[in-house]
């Protein structure tokens, strides 16, 4: 009767460790999974911060290097502008030169005072010029050439009145409504998106 | 199990003696007070998951985040080799700009001249 205890006792004992150990193994493989699943979860998040990292990472280089082309395009842009002021300066004193030579100035400032009176709508016309050209061709008879020079009949007079100017001419009506400006400086206005792109390929073709 | 258990039956184990009741009640308790401690670590297992995931997580979306920081450093450092790169191309650039020949120069102005005057 002893034994047959000992042994009921012992399959209770077995049995509930054998229980215990169902559950154990079923709790920790419950864990395990949530765990798994967490990790899995966690890994995808982390692949994802990689798998952006590449575009992340041009977008860093080609940030930084556009910003250095853009400043040296702009450094660039700013020296050659320069190069063209001198250039432009050049010009001016040039002109000036160019005034002073009477040879070549009177036939451009006839034709600058003719381009005038034809743009002014009037049989009327005031012309001035630079003091420096008023005290050189008053009474040079600079006006009646200009008119004979035009293709319809008017009549002008010099203007007592100088412009401040390198050289040529303005150009207004008897009323004074309207006035064309073709001195150099105008003219040089009018020009410079035509000059500067001609100086600019004639300096920096290569 | 109350008054006798199945094999324990063929063996003639008659449960019947309040000694023999005994021990099975004993056995029966521990048996339950080895399951009850079972659940209850595996509770506690159960119960520290949560944090167990969070760290696990951060661990690894640490790990993740550092290597992210690490390689866009690393970009920036190229990033700023390749634009000092450029800036010297640039200033070489620069220099032939401001050294243009002084017969090219003049060759400009007069072709400025030619066209303002014509």
């Amino acid at each position: 009767m002893s034994d047959g205890l000992d042994r009921l006792v012992e399959d209770i004992v077995r049995e509930s460790r054998t229980r215990a150990e169902e559950i154990r193994k079923n709790g920790l493989a419950q864990i395990e999974e949530r765990l798994a699943g967490a990790r899995a979860e966690a890994t995808r998040e982390a692949d994802q911060i990689t798998r952006n990292l590449r575009t992340e990472c041009d977008a860093v280089v080609n940030r930084r290097v556009s910003q250095g082309k853009q400043k040296a395009r702009l450094a660039y842009l700013t020296e050659k502008n320069n190069v063209l002021d001198g250039i432009m300066r050049e010009v001016e004193t040039k002109l000036v030169e160019f005034v002073r030579d009477d040879s070549r100035y009177r036939p451009f400032l006839l034709k600058s005072i003719v381009r005038g009176m034809e743009a002014v709508p009037s049989d009327r016309v005031k012309v001035a010029l630079s003091e420096s050209d008023l005290r050189r061709y008053r009474g040079s008879k600079l006006i009646e050439a200009a008119l004979a020079g035009t293709h319809t009949p008017r009549t002008a007079v010099l203007s007592d009145e100088p412009v401040k100017t390198i050289g040529g001419a303005v150009v207004t009506s008897q009323d004074d409504k309207v006035r064309v400006d073709c001195t150099l400086e105008a003219r040089l206005g009018l020009m410079k998106t035509q000059l500067l792109p001609e100086i600019s390929r004639t300096l920096f073709a290569s | 199990m109350e008054l006798m258990r199945e094999g324990s039956q063929a063996e003639g184990v008659h449960l019947s003696s309040p000694e023999v009741m005994n021990k099975i009640v004993e056995a029966e308790k521990g048996s339950r007070q080895m399951l009850d401690q079972t659940n209850k670590e595996i509770s506690e297992l159960k119960r520290d998951v949560p944090n167990k995931i969070a760290s696990m997580r951060q661990d690894i979306l640490q790990k993740a985040t550092k290597r992210r920081e690490s390689a866009l450093a690393e970009a920036e450092r190229t990033g700023v080799e390749e634009a000092k790169r450029i800036a010297l191309e640039s200033k070489k650039q620069l220099e032939s700009i401001s050294q243009i020949p002084s017969a090219k120069r003049r060759q400009a102005v007069d072709r400025a001249i030619e066209l303002l005057l014509s």
